[in-house]
Protein backbone atom coordinates (compact mmCIF):
# COMPACT_ATOMS: atom_id res chain seq x y z
CA UNK A 1 0.00 0.00 0.00
CA UNK A 2 2.86 2.32 0.86
CA UNK A 3 6.61 1.74 -0.25
CA UNK A 4 9.60 4.06 0.18
CA UNK A 5 12.81 3.83 -1.42
CA UNK A 6 16.03 5.72 -0.33
CA UNK A 7 13.77 8.95 0.20
CA UNK A 8 15.61 11.94 1.01
CA UNK A 9 13.67 15.71 1.27
CA UNK A 10 15.49 18.67 1.66
CA UNK A 11 14.14 22.08 2.18
CA UNK A 12 15.58 25.12 0.61
CA UNK A 13 14.94 28.34 2.78
CA UNK A 14 17.21 30.61 0.86
CA UNK A 15 20.94 29.58 1.28
CA UNK A 16 19.89 27.48 4.19
CA UNK A 17 19.20 23.49 3.27
CA UNK A 18 17.01 21.97 6.04
CA UNK A 19 17.10 17.86 5.77
CA UNK A 20 14.06 16.82 6.66
CA UNK A 21 14.50 13.26 5.59
CA UNK A 22 17.10 11.23 4.69
CA UNK A 23 17.82 7.75 3.32
CA UNK A 24 13.93 6.66 4.74
CA UNK A 25 12.88 3.17 3.57
CA UNK A 26 10.06 0.90 4.20
CA UNK A 27 6.80 -0.75 3.43
CA UNK A 28 3.18 -0.92 4.39
CA UNK A 29 1.11 -3.78 3.47
CA UNK A 30 -2.35 -3.64 2.88
CA UNK A 31 -4.66 -3.82 6.02
CA UNK A 32 -1.71 -2.92 8.37
CA UNK A 33 -1.67 -0.55 11.02
CA UNK A 34 1.67 1.44 11.40
CA UNK A 35 2.34 4.29 14.18
CA UNK A 36 4.83 6.87 12.73
CA UNK A 37 6.78 8.46 16.04
CA UNK A 38 9.91 10.48 16.85
CA UNK A 39 10.52 14.15 18.61
CA UNK A 40 8.85 17.15 16.91
CA UNK A 41 10.77 17.98 14.04
CA UNK A 42 11.88 14.65 13.52
CA UNK A 43 10.19 14.57 10.06
CA UNK A 44 6.61 13.10 10.45
CA UNK A 45 4.89 15.49 8.60
CA UNK A 46 6.97 15.53 5.88
CA UNK A 47 6.61 12.06 5.59
CA UNK A 48 2.78 11.92 5.65
CA UNK A 49 3.02 15.10 2.62
CA UNK A 50 4.98 13.05 0.35
CA UNK A 51 2.62 10.45 0.36
CA UNK A 52 -0.13 12.58 -0.50
CA UNK A 53 1.91 14.81 -2.81
CA UNK A 54 1.83 17.76 -1.22
CA UNK A 55 5.39 17.92 -1.37
CA UNK A 56 7.91 16.09 -4.05
CA UNK A 57 10.69 14.38 -2.44
CA UNK A 58 14.33 15.28 -3.52
CA UNK A 59 14.91 11.84 -3.71
CA UNK A 60 14.04 8.02 -3.69
CA UNK A 61 11.07 6.11 -4.76
CA UNK A 62 7.20 6.96 -3.56
CA UNK A 63 4.29 4.18 -3.89
CA UNK A 64 0.97 4.84 -2.35
CA UNK A 65 -2.29 2.38 -3.52
CA UNK A 66 -0.85 1.59 -7.09
CA UNK A 67 0.31 5.16 -8.14
CA UNK A 68 4.14 5.52 -8.63
CA UNK A 69 3.83 9.36 -6.57
CA UNK A 70 7.16 10.79 -7.68
CA UNK A 71 6.34 10.50 -11.35
CA UNK A 72 2.62 11.65 -11.12
CA UNK A 73 2.16 14.82 -12.66
CA UNK A 74 0.28 17.60 -11.45
CA UNK A 75 -3.24 16.82 -13.05
CA UNK A 76 -3.09 13.12 -11.35
CA UNK A 77 -2.71 14.40 -8.30
CA UNK A 78 -6.59 14.42 -7.56
CA UNK A 79 -6.50 10.39 -8.49
CA UNK A 80 -4.33 9.42 -5.88
CA UNK A 81 -6.07 12.23 -3.22
CA UNK A 82 -9.09 10.01 -3.84
CA UNK A 83 -7.70 7.16 -2.56
CA UNK A 84 -6.54 8.53 0.11
CA UNK A 85 -7.83 9.93 3.59
CA UNK A 86 -6.34 12.42 5.41
CA UNK A 87 -6.48 13.74 8.94
CA UNK A 88 -4.89 16.36 11.16
CA UNK A 89 -4.33 17.93 14.66
CA UNK A 90 -7.13 20.54 13.50
CA UNK A 91 -10.29 19.45 12.49
CA UNK A 92 -10.48 21.46 9.38
CA UNK A 93 -14.35 21.64 9.10
CA UNK A 94 -15.81 24.41 7.38
CA UNK A 95 -17.79 26.38 10.00
CA UNK A 96 -20.97 27.57 8.02
CA UNK A 97 -21.74 24.20 7.46
CA UNK A 98 -23.22 21.37 9.31
CA UNK A 99 -21.44 18.25 10.08
CA UNK A 100 -23.55 16.37 7.95
CA UNK A 101 -22.63 19.16 5.10
CA UNK A 102 -19.13 18.90 6.01
CA UNK A 103 -18.77 15.59 5.15
CA UNK A 104 -21.03 15.44 1.87
CA UNK A 105 -19.01 18.54 0.72
CA UNK A 106 -16.39 16.38 0.49
CA UNK A 107 -17.92 13.62 -2.23
CA UNK A 108 -20.12 16.31 -3.82
CA UNK A 109 -16.67 18.02 -4.98
CA UNK A 110 -15.84 14.61 -6.05
CA UNK A 111 -18.78 14.39 -8.30
CA UNK A 112 -20.53 11.32 -6.42
CA UNK A 113 -24.15 11.17 -7.64
CA UNK A 114 -26.26 13.06 -5.28
CA UNK A 115 -28.82 9.92 -3.88
CA UNK A 116 -25.19 8.06 -2.70
CA UNK A 117 -24.62 10.83 -0.90
CA UNK A 118 -26.80 10.84 2.02
CA UNK A 119 -26.53 6.91 3.00
CA UNK A 120 -22.85 7.20 2.65
CA UNK A 121 -22.73 10.53 5.16
CA UNK A 122 -24.88 9.03 7.42
CA UNK A 123 -22.71 5.79 7.31
CA UNK A 124 -19.30 7.52 8.33
CA UNK A 125 -21.15 9.15 10.79
CA UNK A 126 -22.42 6.18 12.31
CA UNK A 127 -18.93 4.62 12.41
CA UNK A 128 -17.78 7.68 13.94
CA UNK A 129 -20.47 7.50 16.83
CA UNK A 130 -21.81 10.85 16.02
CA UNK A 131 -25.42 10.35 13.48
CA UNK A 132 -27.34 11.60 16.34
CA UNK A 133 -25.02 15.26 15.86
CA UNK A 134 -25.30 15.87 12.27
CA UNK A 135 -27.27 18.63 11.89
CA UNK A 136 -25.02 20.33 14.36
CA UNK A 137 -22.57 23.14 13.82
CA UNK A 138 -19.27 22.74 14.02
CA UNK A 139 -18.70 25.14 16.68
CA UNK A 140 -21.57 23.53 18.70
CA UNK A 141 -19.74 20.40 18.59
CA UNK A 142 -16.79 19.61 21.06
CA UNK A 143 -13.04 19.37 20.10
CA UNK A 144 -13.64 15.45 20.25
CA UNK A 145 -16.79 15.90 18.12
CA UNK A 146 -15.19 18.11 15.57
CA UNK A 147 -12.22 15.88 14.85
CA UNK A 148 -14.83 12.61 14.53
CA UNK A 149 -16.34 14.55 12.05
CA UNK A 150 -13.07 15.16 10.34
CA UNK A 151 -12.47 11.64 10.24
CA UNK A 152 -16.32 10.78 8.99
CA UNK A 153 -15.36 12.94 6.25
CA UNK A 154 -12.38 10.96 5.37
CA UNK A 155 -14.24 7.76 5.40
CA UNK A 156 -16.42 8.58 3.68
CA UNK A 157 -14.51 8.32 0.11
CA UNK A 158 -13.98 4.74 1.35
CA UNK A 159 -10.01 5.33 0.70
CA UNK A 160 -7.84 2.78 1.14
CA UNK A 161 -5.08 4.42 2.90
CA UNK A 162 -5.94 6.23 5.87
CA UNK A 163 -3.46 8.91 7.19
CA UNK A 164 -3.48 11.02 10.52
CA UNK A 165 -1.11 13.44 11.49
CA UNK A 166 -0.85 14.01 15.06
CA UNK A 167 -4.78 13.18 15.30
CA UNK A 168 -5.40 13.98 18.60
CA UNK A 169 -3.21 16.76 19.32
CA UNK A 170 -5.50 19.01 20.76
CA UNK A 171 -7.53 16.38 22.61
CA UNK A 172 -7.22 15.43 26.47
CA UNK A 173 -5.99 11.93 27.21
CA UNK A 174 -9.72 10.41 27.76
CA UNK A 175 -11.25 11.84 24.45
CA UNK A 176 -7.37 10.57 22.81
CA UNK A 177 -8.26 7.07 23.79
CA UNK A 178 -11.77 7.05 22.61
CA UNK A 179 -10.57 8.79 19.01
CA UNK A 180 -7.60 6.42 19.15
CA UNK A 181 -10.47 3.49 19.38
CA UNK A 182 -12.28 4.77 16.27
CA UNK A 183 -9.15 4.68 14.55
CA UNK A 184 -8.71 0.81 15.41
CA UNK A 185 -12.34 0.29 14.89
CA UNK A 186 -11.72 1.49 11.14
CA UNK A 187 -8.37 -0.66 10.87
CA UNK A 188 -10.53 -3.62 12.00
CA UNK A 189 -13.29 -2.98 9.21
CA UNK A 190 -10.08 -3.32 6.61
CA UNK A 191 -8.56 0.32 5.81
CA UNK A 192 -5.04 0.78 6.15
CA UNK A 193 -3.60 3.27 8.45
CA UNK A 194 -0.46 5.45 8.87
CA UNK A 195 -0.61 7.52 11.78
CA UNK A 196 1.89 9.80 13.31
CA UNK A 197 1.92 11.35 16.47
CA UNK A 198 4.92 12.55 18.94
CA UNK A 199 3.62 10.91 21.95
CA UNK A 200 5.39 8.35 22.81
CA UNK A 201 2.75 6.84 25.24
CA UNK A 202 0.20 6.80 22.58
CA UNK A 203 2.52 5.06 20.53
CA UNK A 204 3.14 2.38 22.80
CA UNK A 205 -0.67 2.43 23.71
CA UNK A 206 -1.89 1.38 20.66
CA UNK A 207 0.41 -1.48 20.68
CA UNK A 208 1.11 -2.01 16.70
CA UNK A 209 3.81 -1.50 14.19
CA UNK A 210 6.17 1.44 15.42
CA UNK A 211 8.44 3.37 13.01
CA UNK A 212 10.50 5.74 14.56
CA UNK A 213 11.88 9.06 12.81
CA UNK A 214 15.30 10.80 14.58
CA UNK A 215 16.20 13.74 13.05
CA UNK A 216 14.72 12.64 9.82
CA UNK A 217 16.05 9.19 9.57
CA UNK A 218 14.13 6.20 10.59
CA UNK A 219 16.32 4.40 13.62
CA UNK A 220 13.44 2.07 15.01
CA UNK A 221 10.71 -0.10 12.67
CA UNK A 222 9.06 -2.67 15.56
CA UNK A 223 5.81 -4.91 16.41
CA UNK A 224 2.89 -4.96 14.41
CA UNK B 1 -22.22 17.98 -9.80
CA UNK B 2 -23.83 20.59 -12.79
CA UNK B 3 -26.02 21.63 -9.30
CA UNK B 4 -23.27 21.49 -6.65
CA UNK B 5 -21.10 23.95 -9.15
CA UNK B 6 -24.37 26.42 -9.89
CA UNK B 7 -24.84 25.90 -5.95
CA UNK B 8 -21.27 26.82 -5.05
CA UNK B 9 -21.27 29.55 -8.03
CA UNK B 10 -24.24 31.35 -6.35
CA UNK B 11 -22.13 30.63 -2.57
CA UNK B 12 -19.30 32.75 -4.58
CA UNK B 13 -21.11 35.85 -5.85
CA UNK B 14 -22.59 36.01 -2.56
CA UNK B 15 -19.30 36.01 -0.99
CA UNK B 16 -17.82 38.85 -3.60
CA UNK B 17 -20.43 41.28 -1.62
CA UNK B 18 -19.95 44.83 -2.20
CA UNK B 19 -16.59 44.83 -4.40
CA UNK B 20 -18.86 42.44 -6.82
CA UNK B 21 -21.79 45.03 -7.07
CA UNK B 22 -19.03 47.60 -7.86
CA UNK B 23 -17.62 45.07 -10.50
CA UNK B 24 -21.22 45.18 -11.87
CA UNK B 25 -21.63 48.80 -11.74
CA UNK B 26 -18.12 49.07 -13.57
CA UNK B 27 -18.79 46.84 -16.48
CA UNK B 28 -22.43 48.37 -16.86
CA UNK B 29 -20.92 51.72 -16.96
CA UNK B 30 -17.96 51.18 -19.63
CA UNK B 31 -20.82 48.95 -21.68
CA UNK B 32 -22.85 51.10 -21.70
CA UNK B 33 -20.61 54.20 -23.06
CA UNK B 34 -19.38 51.67 -25.68
CA UNK B 35 -22.61 51.45 -26.44
CA UNK B 36 -23.67 54.58 -26.47
CA UNK B 37 -20.91 55.66 -28.84
CA UNK B 38 -21.58 53.02 -30.52
CA UNK B 39 -25.31 53.67 -31.22
CA UNK B 40 -24.05 57.35 -32.40
CA UNK B 41 -21.45 56.25 -34.31
CA UNK B 42 -24.52 53.50 -36.10
CA UNK B 43 -26.82 56.53 -37.38
CA UNK B 44 -23.97 58.80 -38.17
CA UNK B 45 -22.88 56.10 -40.11
CA UNK B 46 -26.28 55.45 -41.43
CA UNK B 47 -26.49 59.01 -42.31
CA UNK B 48 -23.39 59.40 -44.36
CA UNK B 49 -24.45 56.43 -46.34
CA UNK B 50 -27.53 57.58 -46.89
CA UNK B 51 -25.48 61.00 -48.43
CA UNK B 52 -23.10 59.14 -50.41
CA UNK B 53 -26.00 57.16 -52.07
CA UNK B 54 -27.88 60.68 -52.88
CA UNK B 55 -24.45 61.95 -54.19
CA UNK B 56 -24.62 64.40 -57.83
CA UNK B 57 -21.86 66.25 -59.43
CA UNK B 58 -24.09 68.60 -61.98
CA UNK B 59 -22.22 69.49 -64.83
CA UNK B 60 -23.84 72.74 -66.59
CA UNK B 61 -23.13 73.10 -70.32
CA UNK B 62 -22.57 76.15 -72.02
CA UNK B 63 -25.70 75.29 -74.68
CA UNK B 64 -28.05 73.08 -75.29
CA UNK B 65 -26.66 70.34 -77.54
CA UNK B 66 -28.91 69.23 -80.29
CA UNK B 67 -30.62 65.80 -79.78
CA UNK B 68 -28.35 63.97 -81.82
CA UNK B 69 -25.43 65.32 -80.12
CA UNK B 70 -26.82 64.12 -76.36
CA UNK B 71 -25.70 60.63 -76.51
CA UNK B 72 -22.40 60.79 -78.12
CA UNK B 73 -21.55 63.68 -74.73
CA UNK B 74 -22.98 61.52 -72.28
CA UNK B 75 -20.42 58.72 -74.31
CA UNK B 76 -17.61 60.93 -73.34
CA UNK B 77 -18.82 61.76 -69.81
CA UNK B 78 -18.70 58.00 -69.19
CA UNK B 79 -15.50 57.30 -70.52
CA UNK B 80 -14.42 59.88 -68.03
CA UNK B 81 -14.79 56.44 -65.50
CA UNK B 82 -16.09 56.75 -61.48
CA UNK B 83 -19.32 57.16 -62.63
CA UNK B 84 -22.20 55.05 -61.63
CA UNK B 85 -25.26 56.90 -63.67
CA UNK B 86 -25.92 59.90 -66.18
CA UNK B 87 -29.24 61.45 -66.44
CA UNK B 88 -29.20 64.43 -69.19
CA UNK B 89 -31.23 67.11 -68.56
CA UNK B 90 -32.69 69.45 -71.27
CA UNK B 91 -33.64 73.17 -70.87
CA UNK B 92 -37.39 72.09 -70.93
CA UNK B 93 -36.75 69.47 -67.97
CA UNK B 94 -35.03 72.06 -65.43
CA UNK B 95 -37.49 74.59 -66.53
CA UNK B 96 -40.79 71.95 -65.36
CA UNK B 97 -38.66 70.83 -62.55
CA UNK B 98 -37.87 74.86 -60.84
CA UNK B 99 -41.84 75.32 -61.48
CA UNK B 100 -42.97 71.93 -59.76
CA UNK B 101 -40.52 73.39 -57.10
CA UNK B 102 -41.75 76.71 -56.53
CA UNK B 103 -45.52 75.22 -56.63
CA UNK B 104 -48.15 78.31 -56.14
CA UNK B 105 -45.77 80.59 -57.03
CA UNK B 106 -44.85 78.89 -60.73
CA UNK B 107 -46.58 81.78 -62.58
CA UNK B 108 -43.63 83.54 -61.91
CA UNK B 109 -41.88 81.69 -64.51
CA UNK B 110 -44.26 81.78 -66.95
CA UNK B 111 -43.46 85.72 -66.85
CA UNK B 112 -39.90 85.26 -68.44
CA UNK B 113 -39.22 86.09 -72.06
CA UNK B 114 -37.32 83.22 -72.66
CA UNK B 115 -36.33 79.54 -70.27
CA UNK B 116 -32.87 80.95 -68.49
CA UNK B 117 -31.84 77.62 -67.48
CA UNK B 118 -28.68 75.45 -69.34
CA UNK B 119 -29.25 72.27 -69.99
CA UNK B 120 -27.05 69.88 -67.42
CA UNK B 121 -26.14 66.62 -66.84
CA UNK B 122 -26.22 64.67 -63.83
CA UNK B 123 -23.28 62.66 -62.80
CA UNK B 124 -23.72 59.96 -59.52
CA UNK B 125 -20.45 59.02 -59.24
CA UNK B 126 -19.82 55.14 -58.32
CA UNK B 127 -20.13 54.03 -55.12
CA UNK B 128 -16.44 53.11 -53.76
CA UNK B 129 -15.19 56.83 -56.21
CA UNK B 130 -17.24 58.92 -53.63
CA UNK B 131 -14.23 60.03 -51.85
CA UNK B 132 -13.22 63.21 -51.82
CA UNK B 133 -10.40 62.99 -54.27
CA UNK B 134 -12.05 61.22 -56.90
CA UNK B 135 -14.60 63.61 -56.90
CA UNK B 136 -12.85 66.46 -56.95
CA UNK B 137 -10.88 64.82 -59.80
CA UNK B 138 -13.60 64.13 -61.24
CA UNK B 139 -14.82 67.26 -61.32
CA UNK B 140 -11.91 68.78 -62.69
CA UNK B 141 -12.22 66.45 -65.84
CA UNK B 142 -15.44 67.10 -66.49
CA UNK B 143 -14.63 70.78 -66.59
CA UNK B 144 -12.14 70.47 -69.10
CA UNK B 145 -15.13 68.83 -71.31
CA UNK B 146 -15.57 71.94 -73.96
CA UNK B 147 -19.19 71.85 -73.45
CA UNK B 148 -19.08 72.08 -70.03
CA UNK B 149 -19.49 75.85 -68.66
CA UNK B 150 -19.51 75.14 -64.69
CA UNK B 151 -19.26 72.12 -62.23
CA UNK B 152 -21.53 72.46 -59.14
CA UNK B 153 -21.19 69.40 -55.78
CA UNK B 154 -18.64 68.09 -53.90
CA UNK B 155 -18.14 65.77 -50.70
CA UNK B 156 -16.50 67.66 -48.59
CA UNK B 157 -19.24 67.75 -46.26
CA UNK B 158 -20.42 64.48 -46.31
CA UNK B 159 -16.48 63.42 -45.46
CA UNK B 160 -16.54 66.13 -42.18
CA UNK B 161 -19.58 63.33 -41.29
CA UNK B 162 -17.50 60.67 -42.04
CA UNK B 163 -14.84 61.57 -40.15
CA UNK B 164 -16.78 62.71 -37.25
CA UNK B 165 -17.94 58.88 -37.10
CA UNK B 166 -14.96 57.59 -36.94
CA UNK B 167 -14.00 59.80 -34.37
CA UNK B 168 -17.16 58.57 -32.34
CA UNK B 169 -16.18 55.00 -32.73
CA UNK B 170 -12.77 55.66 -31.30
CA UNK B 171 -13.65 57.83 -28.55
CA UNK B 172 -16.36 55.13 -27.55
CA UNK B 173 -13.65 52.33 -27.91
CA UNK B 174 -11.23 54.75 -26.23
CA UNK B 175 -13.48 55.28 -23.20
CA UNK B 176 -14.68 51.83 -23.21
CA UNK B 177 -11.72 50.19 -23.51
CA UNK B 178 -10.51 52.35 -20.34
CA UNK B 179 -13.86 51.41 -18.40
CA UNK B 180 -13.87 47.90 -19.58
CA UNK B 181 -9.80 47.27 -18.15
CA UNK B 182 -11.29 48.90 -14.98
CA UNK B 183 -13.81 46.16 -15.00
CA UNK B 184 -12.00 43.29 -15.67
CA UNK B 185 -9.65 44.64 -12.69
CA UNK B 186 -12.56 45.08 -10.16
CA UNK B 187 -13.91 41.11 -11.18
CA UNK B 188 -10.32 39.97 -10.32
CA UNK B 189 -10.40 41.70 -7.18
CA UNK B 190 -13.74 40.65 -6.73
CA UNK B 191 -12.58 37.36 -7.42
CA UNK B 192 -9.33 36.92 -5.12
CA UNK B 193 -11.56 38.38 -2.56
CA UNK B 194 -13.85 34.99 -2.91
CA UNK B 195 -10.72 33.26 -3.30
CA UNK B 196 -9.54 34.67 0.06
CA UNK B 197 -13.10 33.83 2.04
CA UNK B 198 -13.03 30.10 0.37
CA UNK B 199 -9.42 29.67 0.97
CA UNK B 200 -9.72 26.84 3.68
CA UNK B 201 -12.95 25.38 1.32
CA UNK B 202 -10.46 24.97 -1.64
CA UNK B 203 -8.12 23.38 0.59
CA UNK B 204 -10.71 20.65 1.26
CA UNK B 205 -11.57 20.59 -2.12
CA UNK B 206 -7.64 19.99 -2.68
CA UNK B 207 -7.14 17.23 0.14
CA UNK B 208 -10.02 15.19 -1.18
CA UNK B 209 -8.74 14.72 -4.59
CA UNK B 210 -11.44 17.44 -6.46
CA UNK B 211 -9.96 18.25 -9.83
CA UNK B 212 -8.79 21.60 -10.33
CA UNK B 213 -11.60 22.35 -13.20
CA UNK B 214 -14.52 21.98 -10.25
CA UNK B 215 -12.49 24.08 -7.96
CA UNK B 216 -12.38 27.07 -10.83
CA UNK B 217 -15.14 26.41 -12.68
CA UNK B 218 -17.83 28.76 -10.01
CA UNK B 219 -15.08 30.84 -9.56
CA UNK B 220 -15.30 31.73 -13.55
CA UNK B 221 -18.65 31.30 -13.75
CA UNK B 222 -19.16 34.08 -10.82
CA UNK B 223 -17.35 36.24 -12.89
CA UNK B 224 -19.44 35.61 -16.00
CA UNK B 225 -22.33 36.31 -13.95
CA UNK B 226 -21.46 39.21 -12.88
CA UNK B 227 -20.08 40.46 -16.27
CA UNK B 228 -23.53 39.41 -18.20
CA UNK B 229 -25.57 40.96 -14.95
CA UNK B 230 -23.19 44.62 -16.11
CA UNK B 231 -24.22 44.06 -19.81
CA UNK B 232 -27.97 43.46 -19.37
CA UNK B 233 -28.00 46.80 -17.42
CA UNK B 234 -25.75 48.70 -19.82
CA UNK B 235 -28.27 47.35 -22.39
CA UNK B 236 -31.29 48.77 -20.35
CA UNK B 237 -30.10 52.02 -19.53
CA UNK B 238 -29.36 52.56 -23.29
CA UNK B 239 -32.69 51.65 -24.11
CA UNK B 240 -34.50 53.69 -21.96
CA UNK B 241 -32.44 56.35 -22.46
CA UNK B 242 -33.09 55.67 -26.27
CA UNK B 243 -36.65 55.70 -25.92
CA UNK B 244 -36.76 58.33 -23.52
CA UNK B 245 -34.37 60.75 -26.14
CA UNK B 246 -35.59 59.73 -29.14
CA UNK B 247 -38.85 61.56 -29.75
CA UNK B 248 -37.10 64.78 -28.72
CA UNK B 249 -34.35 63.95 -31.36
CA UNK B 250 -35.87 62.59 -34.18
CA UNK B 251 -37.00 65.86 -35.63
CA UNK B 252 -33.47 67.46 -34.83
CA UNK B 253 -32.32 64.36 -37.01
CA UNK B 254 -34.47 64.86 -40.35
CA UNK B 255 -33.12 68.13 -40.10
CA UNK B 256 -29.41 68.26 -39.81
CA UNK B 257 -28.31 64.56 -41.07
CA UNK B 258 -31.85 63.94 -43.30
CA UNK B 259 -32.02 60.58 -41.06
CA UNK B 260 -35.78 59.65 -41.15
CA UNK B 261 -35.58 57.40 -38.14
CA UNK B 262 -33.00 56.52 -35.57
CA UNK B 263 -32.17 53.14 -34.95
CA UNK B 264 -31.32 50.88 -31.73
CA UNK B 265 -28.72 48.08 -32.03
CA UNK B 266 -29.25 45.08 -34.40
CA UNK B 267 -29.66 41.72 -32.48
CA UNK B 268 -26.52 40.45 -33.60
CA UNK B 269 -25.45 43.79 -31.79
CA UNK B 270 -27.36 43.24 -28.47
CA UNK B 271 -25.53 39.71 -28.68
CA UNK B 272 -22.04 40.94 -29.12
CA UNK B 273 -22.79 43.49 -26.11
CA UNK B 274 -23.85 40.49 -23.77
CA UNK B 275 -21.26 38.33 -24.70
CA UNK B 276 -18.58 41.28 -24.37
CA UNK B 277 -19.66 41.54 -20.53
CA UNK B 278 -19.67 37.84 -20.05
CA UNK B 279 -16.47 37.60 -21.62
CA UNK B 280 -14.71 40.75 -19.59
CA UNK B 281 -16.50 38.60 -16.19
CA UNK B 282 -14.85 35.48 -17.04
CA UNK B 283 -11.72 37.10 -17.21
CA UNK B 284 -11.74 38.74 -14.25
CA UNK B 285 -12.51 35.78 -12.63
CA UNK B 286 -9.85 33.63 -14.45
CA UNK B 287 -7.34 35.93 -13.89
CA UNK B 288 -7.38 36.09 -9.89
CA UNK B 289 -5.05 34.18 -8.54
CA UNK B 290 -5.05 33.13 -4.84
CA UNK B 291 -2.99 30.19 -3.44
CA UNK B 292 -2.28 27.83 -6.22
CA UNK B 293 -2.06 24.66 -5.88
CA UNK B 294 0.70 22.69 -3.88
N1 LIG C 1 7.81 24.01 4.52
C1 LIG C 1 8.97 23.89 5.18
N2 LIG C 1 10.01 24.68 4.85
C2 LIG C 1 11.19 24.56 5.48
N3 LIG C 1 11.43 23.70 6.46
C3 LIG C 1 10.45 22.87 6.84
C4 LIG C 1 9.16 22.94 6.22
N4 LIG C 1 8.38 22.00 6.80
C5 LIG C 1 9.13 21.39 7.73
N5 LIG C 1 10.37 21.91 7.76
C6 LIG C 1 11.48 21.45 8.62
O1 LIG C 1 11.66 20.07 8.40
C7 LIG C 1 11.91 19.41 9.62
C8 LIG C 1 10.85 18.34 9.85
O2 LIG C 1 9.63 18.96 10.14
P1 LIG C 1 8.27 18.16 10.27
O3 LIG C 1 8.15 17.24 9.15
O4 LIG C 1 7.17 19.14 10.49
O5 LIG C 1 8.51 17.35 11.61
P2 LIG C 1 7.47 16.72 12.62
O6 LIG C 1 6.14 16.63 11.96
O7 LIG C 1 8.05 15.39 12.94
O8 LIG C 1 7.44 17.61 13.82
C9 LIG C 1 11.93 20.48 10.69
O9 LIG C 1 13.30 20.85 10.91
C10 LIG C 1 11.16 21.60 10.07
O10 LIG C 1 11.61 22.83 10.58
MG1 LIG D 1 4.25 17.36 12.55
Amino acid sequence: MVQLQRVGKVYRLGPVRIQALADVSFRVGKGEFAILTGPSGAGKTTLLRLLYREEVPSEGEIQVAGFDVTALRRAEVPMLRRAIGIVFQDAKLLPGRTAYENIAFGLRVLGVPRREITPRVFQALKAVGLSARAQALPAQLSLGEQQRVALARALAKEPALLLADEPTGSLDEAVSLEVLDLFHQIWQRGTTILLATHSRTLASQLKRRTLVLESGRLVKDEGG
Amino acid sequence: MLGFLLGETVRDLRRAGRVGVSAVFLITLSLAALGCFWLLSLNLGRAVAEWRERLRVIAYLKAEPPPEAVAPLLKRIEALGGIQRLRYVDKREALATLKRELGSQAGVVDQLPSNPLPASVEVTPARDAATPEATRALVQRLMELPEVEEVQGGTEWVERLAQWQRLLGGIGLGVGGVLALAAILTVTTATTLVLHVKRAEMEIMRLVGATEAVIRVPLLLQGLLQGLLGAVMALGSLWLAYTVALPRLEPLLTLTLGLQRASFLSPLEVVLLLGGGGLLGAFGGLLARGRGPA
